[in-house]
């Protein structure tokens, strides 16, 4: 028996099973509440208030899922019974499907409300979905009489302790008795941005928890419901402390690990600045090429797939290959379709903590920004992920593509981007006597000199090479080197010797 | 005329088949779920009963059950309807005459009732 100077336990969860919704919502809805599911017709509502049914059933709960429209359910079941989630064995007995359109029609709320409770009961449900909520606001002949449902349903929903879900299509904006009544609202959209949608929860309130504000990208696929919570929101502060250590990480290329003055400073995040074609992706290979058991390496690439990346590293003499089948390698290959920004970086981080990688190589920054609906969040998005994997502390190297193959001006893809990276090395061609040579940079390095030098560098089937600094000449960072007037006026360009 | 009882919590479901079998000729009796077929059943003779296996309140297997307990109902014959597969509503009630799958086609509907009321 309770005492009265008992503590007050805390409120029991159901836990949506639902992928990324249960971290949104700090562990799941709150036993016997009322929650109201909202979003214009094709926004995701149906499927995840059953896939929330069907795992709730796989559990060992109960369900009942009623409907309020004129909808068929053998319609419904049908679309549902492709998907991962759906398991007809566990209907009817774990999870009920009915209609109560006839008895919204024939007695009203009160009749509504009756069946709701008789289901609830004879069901023994601990999880029970409305679909159709505006069928019962239609009907009401009164607020006064609407908010008197939303209240007895509340009421049976607490004393039964089953969870329920409301659904409907009303618009949000429009703050009604309900809204106010229930304990959570959950606003699904399906946002067009020019030619492409993307789905999106916003959690408009929910009662008696803390929860991860702001708008969160979802997917639907054959595999069910994918919510990925923002990542400003979820990483609002690291996973775990940073670790701050003196180790430096080799690059795996002795000529650049001098210039950094033995390596990258271990946990740190670096940007590889250069355009195309100029060895952003060989100077990751080697890196990756010096992962171990006890180093994990990982590439996080959008423009090559795995079997391209380990022939060409093969070209180059580097054994990632076989760093593969050991597996201290693993190459995550994210094909350029329409990708969801939050999503990258949750199968990024996911795969860094699956396999303790400590060498990441991510190839390249573009692939994240193509999939950025906003740019506005996209410094924001890109410190907070930066700060998680040095607090899993990962070395990264992002390439960043910009887009002058020769010239005076550099353009970083994002300058607020280049700003959070702790160490920037730039790599650009220069024309010298009709000869693209191509030299390397360290601009920056945590806590760290380096080799201030503009450096020559050569690839070649032996890999890359660092070589001299690219002296003699004047005008590099226009592009076009050209020899001092004082020079003689026709110097061969220097042989690579390899 | 045969009389034709068809319960069904679903308003587009009853439609149909209330509809289609009226075509064919049979007077049909329609009901929202158990407890309404119940009240149905004591309104009349009826020849058939179309039987959805969900539907709140009292649901089919547990009207099939009443109507095979009660002296005047039990020898009524019964098409039980589900979209879930006749071996989950085998397991709640097998007293049905014939069983059809949620959706089917108009004629698998209309060759079963027909064969039955043969």
């Amino acid at each position: 028996m309770t005492k009265p100077d008992d503590p007050v336990p805390p409120l029991a969860r159901l836990a949506s099973g639902i992928s990324g919704l249960d971290e949104i919502l700090r562990g799941g809805f709150l036993e016997g509440g009322v929650y109201i599911l909202q979003g214009s017709p094709g926004a995701g509502k149906t499927v995840l208030a059953n896939e929330i049914c069907f795992r709730h059933a796989a559990k060992g709960g109960r369900a009942a899922y009623v409907t309020l429209l004129a909808e068929m359910h053998t319609r419904l079941l049908q679309h549902l019974r492709p998907m991962a989630f759906f398991d007809e064995s566990v209907i009817p007995r774990s999870l009920y499907y009915v209609s109560a359109f006839h008895t919204l029609e024939g007695d009203g709320l009160k009749g509504l409300v009756d069946v709701l409770r008789r289901e609830i009961k004879g069901q023994k449900a601990d999880l029970l979905v409305v679909d159709g909520l505006v069928a019962a606001q239609e009907s009401a002949p009164s607020d006064r009489e609407f908010k008197k449902f939303i209240n007895e349903l509340q009421a049976h929903a607490s004393a039964s302790g089953c969870t329920v879900l409301l659904l409907t299509s009303g618009l949000l904006r429009q703050v009604s008795a309900e809204h106010t009544m229930v304990d959570g609202v959950f606003e699904l959209e399906d946002q067009l941005f020019e030619f492409r949608t993307e789905r999106s929860l916003i959690v408009r309130k929910f009662r008696g928890s803390g929860f991860l504000r702001g708008r969160h990208s979802f997917r639907i696929s054959d595999d069910g419901v994918k919510f990925f919570p923002r990542v400003e929101a979820v990483f609002a502060s690291a996973s775990r402390p940073d670790t701050l250590s003196d180790a430096k990480i080799s690059i795996g290329i002795p000529g650049i690990d001098k210039m950094l003055l033995g390596g990258l400073p271990a946990a740190t995040t670096t940007g590889l600045i250069g355009p195309s074609g100029i060895g952003k992706t060989t100077v990751g290979l080697h890196f990756l090429s010096q992962a171990s058991a006890a180093e994990p390496g990982l590439l996080f690439g959008f423009y090559e797939t795995p079997a391209r990346l380990c022939l060409k590293a093969r070209h180059l003499g580097l054994d990632v290959g076989d760093a593969v089948d050991r597996g201290d390698v693993e190459l995550l290959w994210q094909p350029q379709r329409e990708n969801v920004l939050d999503e990258l970086a949750h199968r990024l981080i996911g795969a860094v903590r699956r396999r303790r990688v400590k060498r990441l190589f991510i190839d390249g920054l573009g692939g994240f920004l193509e999939s950025a609906t906003s740019p506005q969040r996209v410094s924001r998005f890109f410190s907070c992920l930066t700060n998680e994997l040095r607090a899993l502390g990962a070395t990264t190297i992002f390439t960043m593509e910009v887009p002058e193959i020769t010239g005076p001006v550099v353009r970083v893809p994002s300058s607020g981007v280049s700003a959070l990276l702790e160490n920037l090395v730039f790599l650009r061609f220069v024309e010298r006597g009709s000869i693209l040579n191509r030299l390397i940079s360290v601009h920056k390095v945590r806590d760290s000199g380096h080799d201030p030098s503009l450096r020559e560098f050569y690839i070649t089937d032996r890999g890359l090479h660092v070589g001299e600094a690219f002296a003699g000449v004047e005008g590099v960072t226009t592009g076009v080197a050209r020899e001092p007037a004082s020079a003689a006026a026709s110097t061969p360009p220097a042989n690579p010797g390899v | 005329m045969q009389t034709i009882l068809v319960v069904d919590d679903e308003l587009g479901a009853i439609e149909v088949v209330a509809t289609v079998l009226e075509d064919e000729g049979f007077r049909v009796l329609s009901a929202a779920n158990g407890r309404h077929g119940l009240e149905k059943l004591a309104e009349g003779p009826v020849d058939l009963a179309v039987i959805d296996f969900m539907m709140p309140l009292v649901d089919g297997a547990a009207l099939g059950r009443e109507m095979r307990a009660h002296p005047a109902y039990k020898n009524i014959p019964i098409i039980m309807m589900s979209a879930v597969g006749e071996s989950v509503v085998r397991e709640r009630f097998d007293g049905y005459t014939a069983f059809l799958r949620k959706p089917f086609r108009i004629s698998a509907l209309i060759d079963t009732v027909r064969r039955i009321l043969a």
